[in-house]
């Protein structure tokens, strides 16, 4: 109610006032139109959001660039070849981790288009490996693999008497290839509905139109797919890449970093430093070097994502 | 809701504020005598019912409340760090891997609290070994000081399936005495025991890995006192890698472990075991021999009486190659307390109630002996420390305690903590399996690596 005979009040001031007139105007505008009580309501309920915004938004990213603001900590960590090693890694694994997992799920999401009973029921079974926990999937894997006592070198023992290679325990590439397979079985399957719900809001008409100019089914997926979800394909690899810079998870528990500390990302090594080195400062300056892909990334996503609105 | 204004909402505001402020002092003073304690989970059930058991009785008789929160190794290990960088710390900490890394490092930039006090009351009846290693450097002070005080210790003995051992035709009481003999002797056991079905079964627990935080570094380190390397690093704090026998021993130590893997005696996943990958393997009889800190593997099999009793045993170490005695790696475990305690008087009685011979011993024995006590008088006095109908516990003391030992280098300079957490000797034991860089190259890259470290940590007074 007062908020209401504030604004019924308002228009006389200027009459009243003329040289006050454009302040009281602006400070109106700086208040979203509010007076009174009711500019003190909105302040009071949106203390507690920014309160929490800046606890848990601002205040972890001012420390963690204070943590990592020492040049000293860049150049130690130039000199760790564990280091170089990590950032290889780190973009191996965004290449082809990221990649191979998108186009994959482009090409499934096509699969689970049609319409059959049992294409649905394999659908639901598809996407399990993204619904269970991270970390149990992950250990499994770590396990499975096992050169010693793993279920694949079991099977190959059991059933041609040979053993089975040595996934995750003499080769950096086995074990970084290990790592990425874990990597697109599990998050594979989310892209690929996503994907598959981009598909489905296609007009159906356009692929009539094809059909009736006699396309075949390359030349539709080539001329009316692709343009067609070629923008939230690039978003999805975008946002892709963003997610899985910070992954810590797989490479952490399918490999541990091994052997010999050679499939470490950034993530990973970010966290070997701050805790098991128990140098905080310099994990998070492992950390802090992926930002220059990272802020391009996180720009170039929020541009795409403006021309999304009116792309599909 | 009429009647609430601006000015009302900012008055309010500012009351509650005022209240909030005035009110704390008087919970901060209900609740000085709660000490927030966080400690390390025991690998048995036992260890933990152990330290609440004391708990309990410490509350009952002090008044005090211990605020107490078991965590395991690894989480804890990172829940200290966080806890150190941000200044939100416990009182008390006892953390089973202290002394590797978070102490000499922290001792080092003055962020932990100086326990001499505590430690004077008992340095008597400490063995020399514990009392060197509960001292660490503090380069704010520029001095020594007790950043630990110590109510357990701990040494790494041999664990071995005497069982298999048999099966394979052997018989322990032939093993060789000195150290390369001894680990060769189990090597031909691999191919008789894998012909009876023992498929994946590798004759040695060798632990060339760059995971670590401990293993991979204590297994280096006794070869490198085996081959004469004592004098890696002095007390002093000084480094010796211009020692020519410290270079061979290393160099040696290397040789000897990467041709074991080479040769295939030890498990290929090896180079990246954590500290209990060798546990699960070797009670998985994955491995014939194991060389693990503490007795943790035996005592996990303690309610198998047939495991625990007939078929693993526990050895000390061999003698060194050149025949002369090995001194064992011994730590000072105990309790640290981070400054900004905020209850550091209490703390410190809560510390020093745990260090009292007796109150130690209790505890450990409750947690069926896998730590030591940290005074050599106690396993004199009571037999359940060398009873011999235990076959573990007498080998396992007599190598901690009872002969001669040294604190590990990391005590004497915290930029061997850095070198050992980075794992650099396990990465140079893998460069010579991987890459197929030669032992010297490989301990001289190790070298470089370290002296690079310790130029950050140089020690100016002892």
């Amino acid at each position: 109610m007062d908020g209401m005979q504030g604004v019924q009040t308002a228009p006389a001031i200027p009459q009243a006032a003329p040289a006050y007139a454009m302040p009281l105007r602006r400070r109106r505008l700086l208040r979203g139109g509010l007076q009174g009580s009711e500019y003190a309501w909105a302040v009071a309920f949106c203390i507690p959001y920014i309160a929490i915004f800046f606890t848990f938004v601002v205040y972890p990213v001012a420390f963690g660039l204070w943590m990592g603001h020492n040049p000293h900590l860049y150049v130690e960590l130039w000199q760790d070849p564990i280091y170089r090693i990590s950032i290889v890694n780190t973009i191996v694994y965004l290449a082809v981790g990221v990649n191979l997992k998108l186009f994959l799920a482009l090409l499934l999401s096509g699969f689970f288009m049609r319409k059959r009973l049992w294409i649905k029921a394999l659908l639901v079974i598809y996407v399990l490996p993204w619904a269970v926990p991270s970390l149990p999937t992950f250990m499994s894997i770590h396990w499975m693999l096992n050169a010693q006592w793993g279920l694949i070198d079991n099977f190959l023992w059991n059933f041609f008497h040979i053993d089975g290679p040595a996934f995750l325990d003499t080769s950096r590439w086995l074990a970084l290839g290990s790592v990425i397979a874990a990597y697109i079985w599990k998050f594979m399957p989310f892209w690929t509905v996503i994907l598959l719900a981009g598909r489905m809001a296609i007009p159906q008409e356009l692929y009539e139109s094809a059909d009736v100019d006699g396309a075949s089914g390359l030349y539709k997926f080539t001329h009316v797919t692709f343009p067609l979800l070629a923008n939230l394909y690039l978003v999805c690899t975008l946002l892709s890449t963003i997610w899985t810079l910070g992954d810590f998870i797989t490479v952490f528990f399918v490999s541990g970093g091994g052997p010999a500390l050679t499939t470490n990302t950034l993530a990973t090594l970010g966290i070997r430093d701050a805790y098991t080195v128990a140098q905080p400062d310099l994990g998070v300056a492992a950390v802090m070097t992926a930002l220059p892909l990272l802020i391009p990334l996180v720009l170039i996503l929020m541009r795409k994502l403006r021309t999304a609105e009116v792309q599909l | 809701m009429s009647n609430l204004s601006r000015r009302s909402v900012l008055r309010g505001s500012v009351a509650l504020a005022a209240a909030g402020s005035l009110g704390r002092p008087y919970i901060a003073n209900a609740a000085a005598k709660t000490v927030t304690a966080w400690w390390t989970q025991g690998f048995v059930p036992e260890e933990d019912a152990a330290i609440k058991k004391l708990v309990a009785e410490y509350e009952k008789q002090s008044g005090d409340t211990i605020a107490l929160s078991i965590i395991p190794f690894g989480p804890l290990a990172q829940k200290v760090v966080s806890a150190l960088t941000s200044g939100n710390v416990p009182d008390v900490i006892s953390y089973d891997g202290a002394d590797g890394t978070v102490v000499p490092q922290n001792a080092w930039v003055d962020k932990v609290v100086d326990l001499s006090d505590i430690v004077a009351k008992y340095k008597a009846q400490y063995s020399p070994t514990v009392d060197l290693a509960a001292q660490f450097y503090n380069n704010v002070t520029k001095k020594r000081g007790y950043y630990i005080a110590p109510y357990k210790t701990t040494c790494v003995p041999f664990h071995v399936w005497g069982n298999l051992v048999k099966e394979a035709g052997y018989d322990m009481s032939q093993a060789p005495k000195t150290w390369d003999a001894w680990w060769d002797f189990f090597k031909p056991m691999q191919a008789k025991l894998r012909d009876k079905g023992h498929r994946g079964l590798y004759s040695l627990g060798l632990q060339i890995t760059s995971t670590g935080p401990a293993d991979g570094n204590n297994l280096f380190y006794a070869f490198v006192l085996a081959n004469g390397g004592k004098n890696f690093v002095t007390p002093d704090g000084r480094a010796h890698f211009d020692d020519a026998q410290v270079r061979e021993a290393v160099i040696k130590s290397i040789e000897y472990t990467s041709k074991a893997y080479k040769d295939g005696y030890a498990p290929p996943g090896v180079l990246s075991w954590n500290d209990a990958d060798d546990n699960n393997a070797f009670h998985a009889q994955a491995i014939l021999m194991d060389f693990d800190g503490t007795i943790s593997t035996e005592v996990a099999m303690f309610h198998d009486k047939k495991r625990y009793y007939e078929e693993s045993m526990t050895f000390g170490l061999p003698l060194g190659n050149d025949g002369q005695a090995v001194p064992a790696q011994v730590g000072a475990i105990g309790c640290f307390m981070p400054k900004g305690a905020k209850n550091e008087a209490a703390g410190k009685q809560f510390i020093s109630y745990i260090c009292e011979p007796k109150v130690a011993n209790e505890y450990l024995k409750n947690g069926l002996g896998r730590w030591l006590p940290a005074m050599p008088s106690v396993v004199k006095s009571d037999p359940f420390w060398l009873d011999p109908k235990d076959p573990h516990r007498p080998p396992y003391v007599t190598e901690g305690l009872l002969r001669p030992s040294i604190p590990g280098f990391q005590i004497f300079n915290p930029g061997i903590a850095v070198a050992n957490a980075q794992q650099i000797w396990g990465q140079m034991q893998s460069d010579v399996i991987r890459n197929g860089v030669s032992p010297k190259d490989a301990a001289e890259k190790g070298f470089k690596e370290i002296e690079t470290i310790l130029q950050n940590y140089k020690i100016v007074q002892s």
